[in-house]
């Protein structure tokens, strides 16, 4: 019991570590709350230009692309985990963390945590934004809902991270691949417009990972959008994509630092 | 539970069982791909409690990679680095806990967080009780001279301050082992002489170090140390 509890203060430690290095650059809460304004006055715009086919008003599909934006902040932290890892091995910390008691694996699992706590409060402010600013309806009844639905949402992205970070520990390389998996994932995910609109094979295809769901459901979750699925079944997904690559991603990540310590490339870089 | 135990052949311990000392490395073999040469062929060593031992050799001589694998770090192609009788992968956390390395260069600290902490945030990963790790870490402040720096970002230090804060690191958690590579890199008389009150009191408590250096440095060293061995060809001979 005791060494659970040390493990949670230093995963709380890794947190804190992470949150004073945030602090110590002062303008990027600003600049990313800009880039959120930015993102919403394009498709703010966009929504009243063009008529999408699904959507009844132009709101309802900016209310669509709001809830795809923020949870693309959210997808975009658990894919950064590579690149933090590929920071601490230039930085020679990884070295340092993995000759630590709490380990290598738990150090990258800890090393996720703060950028996605962090992408949970920049999607609550870029939904505060788009209220404020833009006249966003939330659906206020289910919103408390859409916590728990992002935790478990999270639980479901964060073994893409895991997997990505392990090829960064194995390759040396932090963004392998991450630039064209988050697009490919915005298209079949329908972060920015329905998956309705694509062919029917990738409509097939984008039921074989978590995003859709889990869009789909914070959606109807956030501004009342329809579901193709109940909330249940997306929760039941959630889980079992949860259950079955979080263990598959640490095992990865595991091997990938024992191949890299048996051939002495660990803390190459 | 039971230990595994070896017969170690060892410079300093002649036949002895492995569980028998805090660091044992038996017939330790490491190559850089399978057409180079081993960096180290057949090194066995041992470290006794209470003892200082120093290895040196040319640059490249394979002490890095000697100190990585007794650190832990990375694995021997052949043989075996042990604590007590068991490897760091059969006990990772016990191995970690037992064993500190202070690798050579400048790296390994967070730029941008303050000495006090970075201090702070290294002992919480060694997993130290919340009550331990403040008063500890004040006390390795005063111990390494660093009260003046202590809230002074990394970033804005200069090198001999940086390794005089990496030592601090090193000798924080009261290791049983202490592993140091080159300790003495960008070190003013004041931060060496500091260091040497940090081994003194590890060897106060019945620790065990191991500082490699290459082999010029021994001359001015030899003094300090219980058993000098240096590397050559792979193999650890006598100064």
């Amino acid at each position: 019991m005791s060494d659970l509890n040390s493990m949670g203060r230093a995963f709380l430690a890794v947190m804190r570590r992470d949150l004073h290095v945030f602090l110590s650059y002062r303008t990027r809460v600003v600049s990313q709350a800009l880039t959120s304004v930015f993102s919403l006055t394009l498709f703010y715009y966009v929504s009243r230009l063009v008529h999408v086919t699904g959507f009844a008003t132009p709101a309802s599909y900016f209310g669509f692309v709001v809830v795809g934006i923020a949870l693309l902040s959210v997808l975009y932290s658990c894919f950064s985990v590579s690149e933090i890892v590929r920071q601490e091995l230039v930085a020679g910390t990884f070295e340092r963390l993995l000759l630590s008691p709490f380990g290598a694996v738990r150090s990258v699992i800890a090393l996720s945590l703060f950028p996605l706590l962090y992408s949970f409060v920049m999607a609550a402010v870029t939904l505060g934004i788009g209220c404020a600013v833009f006249g966003l309806q939330l659906h206020w009844s289910t919103v408390p809902l859409s916590i728990p639905a992002t935790g478990l949402a999270l639980l479901a992205f964060l073994p893409f991270g895991l997997g990505f970070a392990a090829l960064s520990v194995a390759t040396k390389q932090g963004n392998v691949g991450t630039t064209w998996v988050i697009a490919l994932i915005s298209i079949v995910g329908g972060l920015y417009f329905p998956i309705s609109l694509l062919p029917h094979w990738v409509q097939t295809a984008s039921k074989l990972q978590p995003f859709t769901p889990a869009t789909e459901m914070l959606r109807h979750l956030l501004v009342n959008s329809p579901q193709s699925t109940p909330t249940g079944t997306a929760v039941v997904k959630l889980l079992g994509f949860a259950a079955v690559l979080l263990p598959a991603s640490v095992f990865a990540l595991h091997r990938a630092i024992r191949f890299g310590q048996r051939r002495g490339t660990i803390i190459e870089y | 539970m039971t230990v595994e135990t070896l017969e170690v052949s060892s410079p300093s311990a002649g036949i002895a069982r492995a569980d028998a000392f805090p660091l044992a490395l038996r017939d330790v073999e490491k190559r850089w791909g399978k057409a180079q040469p081993p960096v180290l062929e057949g090194v066995n060593l041992t470290l006794e409690l209470g003892t200082r031992t120093w290895i040196g050799g040319r640059n490249g001589a394979g002490k890095t990679t000697l100190l990585r694998i007794a650190a832990g770090l990375i694995d021997p192609d052949h043989g075996r680095a042990q604590v007590w009788g068991r490897t760091a992968n059969e006990n990772r956390t016990r191995y970690q806990r037992l064993v500190s390395f202070q690798p050579a260069g400048d790296r390994g600290l967070y730029a941008r967080l303050t000495v006090r902490r970075q201090l702070q945030f290294w002992a919480r990963i060694a997993m130290m009780t919340p009550a331990r790790v403040r008063p500890k870490v004040e006390e390795t402040i005063d111990a390494f001279e660093l009260r003046e720096l202590a809230d002074r970002r990394v970033d804005r230090m200069s090198m001999g301050q940086r390794q005089r804060l990496r030592i601090a690191m090193t000798f924080l958690t009261e290791p049983e082992i202490v592993l140091m590579d080159e300790p003495l890199t960008s070190l003013d008389d004041e931060g060496a002489a500091i260091l040497d009150l940090a081994i003194e009191g590890l060897i106060a408590r019945h620790g065990a170090l191991l500082w490699c250096s290459p082999t010029g440095e021994h001359e001015q060293l030899e003094h300090r140390f219980d058993a000098c061995w240096v590397l050559e060809q792979g193999r650890l001979v006598p100064a």
